[in-house]
């Protein structure tokens, strides 16, 4: 039997790929939105991941240290290492900078480590660690900057002495590493004359023995749960496990992003809906004639349905195809992280097919009203 | 032995109800056999196409009873038969215009129908280039109907009409758009088929130059069928 749904789309080619393409670069806006959203699940856990930790210790009472603001006195780390089972202890402070480069401003955020100690919270793929703890960074290839440029924090100079790729925060700002104790300095040192005006108010004038976090490994054969139990109990400071941090990183601090993102993936996944439903009845409605000629030389309603629904079919294939293509070549060029995953495609491949089958719905309906009489005028 | 293909048996069609009904065809009754050609003549709105699409089963009776090939169709205003079964197995079709499916090619549109009724595909391309040939359009297989002349796409449409093994075709102002000479060639040719393959043959015509090639002629008027002229002629052997 003559494929008519082949014919008519191989008879009208240039329009049937114009259109496949419109509705595709739909679909493709569609697969970029999720892909925004993967990207941001999988920046948020990027410097979590580079730190590695089994446990978080932050502040009582907060969600420290990416979600909340957390403070502990860094002495804590010696007490820290005195629990059963904590093999080391890290601690680490971060914080959001605006730094410049030539006139340029750049957000950025800053991870503060124990330098030379053998933990480095990042993977470089230019340069080496920062070595002495003096006026050393590294910083993430997205700065702009290269090795050896000099940047100015707060009121020092720094040098770059290792670059990495990738590296950002859940907000997607690069990110650059500090020793510890620079970091605190950055963070926590007052000016001059704060330090004079805390003293005159009897406070101890600025101390920058803080940090923001505690990073924890544990040795073997211990339980996440069961060490962070007694941290709890006995040093009076929120624990997390891994786990944890995770699911406050992707429920509570992107939470509403990755809402915002699906309801604009919903109403895309609407929008596209409506317009291959537009185009398949006005692809039908353009062959009234057609279809009257075929029940009027006896066509079934079978095989005017057929048409109707692989044209849809074909449209939705065809965009989808021209979707993937187009979110994979422009998925680069956005300024964050766009990540796009053979499962997410074909999920969204069903969603389309559904799709298409539903739209082409309203063309069969008008298609089967037709009467065989059209095609002689009558 | 000619059959009885056409039995019209006090057929009548109305158009919407109480005082705005309009009654287009009142109580036709006639018979058309098998290798007839019958002309349905009359002035324009006198109810031709109503009573040429109620014979094709595209327009259902009000009250009658029609019977095709020995089916009956309709009875009494009510369904009896499959219309789509009857019209795609024994009727052919022949517009005005030639109503080909302009993104089909020539062989396609010819083939589509015993496509339908299950006909193999090389035998239903076969038979397809056979009555191409023979109505001199066996060249033009491969191309679409947008580059066809008229005469031509009017050949394909009578090729199409004749693919299914027909018992009756049914034409409505088939030479309408062509000229004289295309328009009498055409009419030949139906003639020519209608003693060959001894098929009964409905044409609607206002073409009174035509008239001496049918067999039959009803004239419809204001809703009546009256058969008014009954003539024999061999005028296709004229060519």
């Amino acid at each position: 039997m003559i494929n008519l749904a082949a014919r008519d789309i191989a008879h009208s080619k240039g329009k049937f790929i114009t259109t496949a393409l419109g509705v595709g670069m739909l679909i493709g806006v569609v697969l970029i939105m999720i892909g925004v959203y993967r990207g941001m699940v999988h920046d948020a856990m990027i410097v979590p991941n580079d730190i590695g930790p089994d446990l978080w210790v932050v502040q009582k009472d907060t969600l420290g240290p990416f979600a909340e603001n957390s403070r502990l006195h860094e002495d804590l780390k010696y007490s820290l290492k005195g629990f059963l089972g904590v093999k080391d202890v890290y601690p680490l402070t971060f914080q959001s900078l605006q730094i410049h480069q030539g006139v340029k401003p750049i957000r950025v955020y800053a991870l503060g480590y124990e330098a030379g100690g053998g933990f480095e919270p990042f993977t470089l793929i230019e340069g080496r660690a920062i070595a002495i703890t003096h006026r050393e960074i590294i910083v993430d290839k997205n700065t702009g900057f290269k090795l050896n440029d000099q940047i100015k924090l707060g009121r020092n100079i720094y040098t770059v002495v290792g670059m990495t790729r990738k590296a950002v925060s859940s907000g997607g700002d690069p990110m650059i590493y500090l020793d510890l104790s620079e970091a605190q300095e950055l963070q926590f040192l007052f000016s001059n004359e704060q330090i004079r005006n805390d003293r005159a108010r009897g406070g101890n004038g600025g101390s920058t023995d803080t940090v923001n976090t505690f990073a924890i490994t544990l040795q073997s054969g211990f339980e996440p749960e069961s060490v962070a139990k007694e941290i709890r109990r006995w040093k009076h400071q929120e624990v997390y496990t891994a786990q944890e941090q995770s699911g406050i990183l992707t429920k509570n601090l992107i939470e509403r992003s990755a809402k915002q993102i699906g309801m604009f993936t919903v109403i895309l996944l609407i929008v596209s809906s409506v317009i291959i439903s537009l185009i398949i009845y006005t692809m039908t409605m353009g062959k009234i004639k057609e279809i009257a000629i075929l029940k009027l030389i006896g066509a079934s309603n079978f095989i005017i349905i057929k048409m109707i629904a692989l044209q849809s079919l074909l449209l939705g294939i065809m965009a989808f195809i021209g979707g993937n293509l187009f979110a994979h070549a422009s998925a680069n060029l956005f300024p964050k992280t766009v990540i796009l995953i053979p499962t997410d495609a074909l999920k969204l491949f069903v969603v389309v097919i559904i799709v298409s089958i539903l739209a082409s719905l309203s063309g069969i309906r008008s298609a089967l009203r037709i009467e065989p009489a059209t095609a002689i005028g009558g | 032995m000619r059959e009885l293909v056409i039995a019209v048996e006090k057929i009548s069609k109305t158009y919407g109800s109480g005082e705005s009904a309009v009654t287009a065809i009142k109580e036709a009754t006639f018979e058309i056999y098998s290798g007839e050609t019958v002309a349905l003549l009359g002035p324009s709105g006198s109810g031709k196409t109503t009573l040429i699409t109620m014979i094709g089963c595209i327009t259902e009776p009000t009250t009658g009873k029609l019977t095709l090939n020995g089916n009956l169709m309709y009875e009494g205003g009510w369904k009896v038969n499959d219309t789509r079964q009857i019209r795609r197995e024994k009727i052919g079709f022949i517009f005005q215009t030639h109503n080909l499916i302009p993104f089909l090619n020539v062989l396609e549109n010819v083939t589509l129908i015993p496509q339908m009724n299950g006909i193999k595909k090389s035998e239903a391309d076969q038979k397809a280039k056979d009555l191409l040939d023979y109505l001199g359009v066996g060249d033009k297989i491969t191309k679409f109907p947008s580059h066809l002349s008229g005469g031509q796409s009017q050949r394909v449409a009578i090729a199409r009409s004749l693919a299914n093994n027909p018992k009756i075709i049914l034409a409505d102002e088939p030479t309408a758009a062509l000229d004289a000479d295309r328009a009498l060639s055409v009419m030949r040719l139906l003639k020519k088929l209608s003693i060959e393959q001894e098929v009964a043959i409905v044409v609607v015509t206002h073409d009174e130059r035509m008239l001496p090639l049918f067999d039959r002629i009803l004239r419809v008027e204001d809703g009546y069928v009256q058969e008014i002229i009954q003539q024999h002629t061999t005028e296709y052997s004229q060519e």
